[in-house]
């Protein structure tokens, strides 16, 4: 009797429990999504909308006039035009520089790597952001280089994650020397056998390298923040809508503030849905070798 | 003999040296030299146009004796990683349970969950400034509506309505991460160990207590490391949210720091202070490396007792 009751009780336990499950999850979901929502709904709305209908969420009407406004006279194109160009250098020069050092320390043999990988290692505990910004920012401007992009660009291009350095390291060493060996038979050099063979085969782990240089140049305030702080037209998509919040306007900005937001925030999130899976893999590795 | 094939080694191994020079430039340009520079003028007085003037330990000796705002930003930076800690870690860990069973939807569920990690805190902190706003604010308008509230509340501007509200900013946004870990720490337990657990009686409560939290223990350390660390340095957050108001009361280090630094934007000066904002910084990297550094400590003794 008990036998054939137990399995039942346990099934309609089970079945509550997962209804309990998806109920809170779902309703995890809905708090997460709900900045974003707000938003893109938001970003429809009129000034005069904002200010009288606040506990509103749907707009009048899905009018793209914000849009064109910040597009047009707010400066938001200028803005996307360098995220987008900035991003692009930033992805370009991580996947270069940390495919190459990833690779020089998982294969090479030479006097005072240990001591160079123990100086990265280290680097992970020198301070960074708010501390040193202003040593930076000078050297830039001793250089000549805060006048432009070229100032920004060149800055991360050359501030390099370790993190991502030890992924790629991991990655090469996760593939069979033979490799090595053969092409240096064929006569390869150490840097050709990086060029021809180690780096077309490093493809999955530089995308993840891409990816989580995206996340960070696209959405990073401190350093173009920084660095446009006398000069409106350099200004990234983060820096130009959170200098719409500060400089305020009074009550006159929250239509072209969001629409501008959403211009900021959609081409991150349409990206990271057709990769979310390399997205979540990726930042959790780097989180946790790092 | 010895040195001539050191020099030998050397010169074979050209190509890998200059395949590390430019990380090796960037290295010392952005990590070594601007440490190094902080260090060395939180030695001065300099307010970025004049030449520097040494003054010994002075600008130490200010911050330690009469310096308050400076000792409550420090404290506001505990309060906000122990406050964030305390809320996202359970719920980041109970999250990952429920994710962990086989119901169907989970790799939706994470991927949504996830989603506000790659979002960017600046521009988030915009939106939440608008949707806690006093006056036009959404949930204002919502719970007056639903006759919740009486009158607004001033969500940013009063104390400790302001810091609660930056923590549970911080943790929509940092939530999903958390989460994905302690999945990734979970899904690593070999099934095996709970079937003996089963056979042993163990289930529910007591199986998570005595199974699974110890066998997690790892992950939890690292995570914990994790969130101390990024919880201390937090920035972004603070300077757009909350400008580090109401009157300071969410001032964090690393605002404080920058304030110093590049005063036109609040005032906590007219004048640059870049050797003592200096200062500051090298204070503030010693506190959390002491931090990190007793966590390790912490956390190996765990290790020694279990």
């Amino acid at each position: 009797m008990s036998r054939s009751r137990k399995p039942t009780e346990k099934a309609v336990g089970t079945r509550v429990f997962n209804g309990v499950s998806y109920l809170i999850l779902t309703g995890v979901c809905i708090i997460s999504l709900f900045p974003i929502f707000y938003v893109v709904l938001g970003s429809f709305k009129s000034n005069m909308e904002f200010l009288t209908a606040a506990g509103k969420l749907m707009p009048k009407s899905f009018d793209p006039v914000n849009y064109i406004n910040a597009w047009e006279t707010a400066n938001f194109a200028r803005y996307s035009l360098n995220s987008v160009i900035v991003t692009l250098c930033a992805i370009a020069g991580a996947v270069l520089l940390t495919s190459m050092a990833g690779y020089v320390f998982a294969r090479g043999d030479f006097p005072g790597k240990k001591m160079i990988m123990g100086m990265f290692l280290g680097a992970m505990f020198l301070a960074t952001g708010a501390i040193t910004i202003y040593p930076i920012f000078s050297l830039a401007k001793g250089l000549h280089l805060n006048t432009s992009l070229w100032g920004l660009i060149v800055i991360y291009i050359f501030t390099i994650d370790v993190s991502q350095v030890y992924l790629v390291m991991g990655y090469v060493k996760g593939l069979p020397k033979e490799l090595d060996e053969a092409a240096r038979i064929d006569g390869c050099s150490f840097f050709q056998t990086f060029l021809r063979v180690i780096l077309p085969l490093c493809k999955p782990i530089l995308a993840t390298v891409a990816l989580l240089t995206f996340k960070t140049v696209w959405n990073d305030y401190l350093k173009p923040m920084v660095f446009t702080l006398s000069n409106e037209n350099m200004k990234t998509l983060t820096v130009g809508v959170v200098s719409l919040k500060s400089s305020g306007g009074g009550a006159g900005a929250y239509d072209i503030m969001l629409a501008g937001t959403a211009i900021s925030l959609i081409p991150m999130i349409l990206f990271y849905c057709f990769t979310s899976r390399f997205f979540v893999s990726g930042i959790t590795a780097g989180a946790v070798k790092g | 003999m010895k040195k001539k094939s050191l020099w030998r080694r050397i010169r074979e191994n050209k190509s890998a040296y200059l395949m590390l020079l430019p990380v090796m430039i960037g290295f010392v340009a952005l990590t070594l030299y601007p440490n190094l520079w902080v260090i060395s003028l939180s030695f001065f007085k300099y307010d970025g146009i004049t030449t520097p003037d040494f003054i010994g330990l002075e600008n130490y000796i200010r911050m330690f004796t009469r310096d308050p705002g400076w000792w409550k930003a420090v404290g506001n930076t505990f309060i906000f990683a122990i406050g964030k800690l305390v809320v996202e870690m359970p719920l980041a860990l109970f999250f990952a349970v429920l994710l962990n069973r086989k119901i169907k939807g989970t790799g939706l569920f994470r991927g949504i969950l996830f989603l506000p990690n790659i979002t960017s805190t600046a521009v988030m902190s915009v939106v939440f400034a608008l949707l806690f706003s006093a006056y036009n604010g959404y949930f204002n308008s919502m719970l007056l509506k639903l006759d919740i509230l009486e009158r607004p509340v001033d969500w940013l501007g009063t104390m400790p309505a302001a810091m609660i509200v930056c923590i549970l900013v911080s943790t929509w946004q940092s939530i999903g991460i958390n989460t994905i870990l302690f999945l990734a720490g979970l899904q690593g337990i070999p099934q095996d160990v709970y079937e003996s657990a089963d056979l042993d009686g163990a289930v529910g409560i007591k199986r998570f207590v005595y199974i699974t939290m110890p066998l997690l223990a790892r992950m939890v350390q690292v995570i914990l490391m994790l969130a101390i660390i990024g919880s201390m340095q937090i920035f972004d957050l603070m300077k757009v949210l909350t400008g580090g108001g109401p009157s300071g009361a969410t001032e964090v280090m690393m605002t404080k720091i920058y304030s110093y630094f590049f005063p036109s934007s609040y005032a906590a000066s007219v004048v640059s202070q870049v050797g003592y904002g200096s200062a500051l910084g090298v204070v503030a990297s010693l506190i959390i490396g002491v931090v990190t550094v007793i966590y390790l400590i912490m956390s190996r003794k765990m290790d020694d007792i279990a």
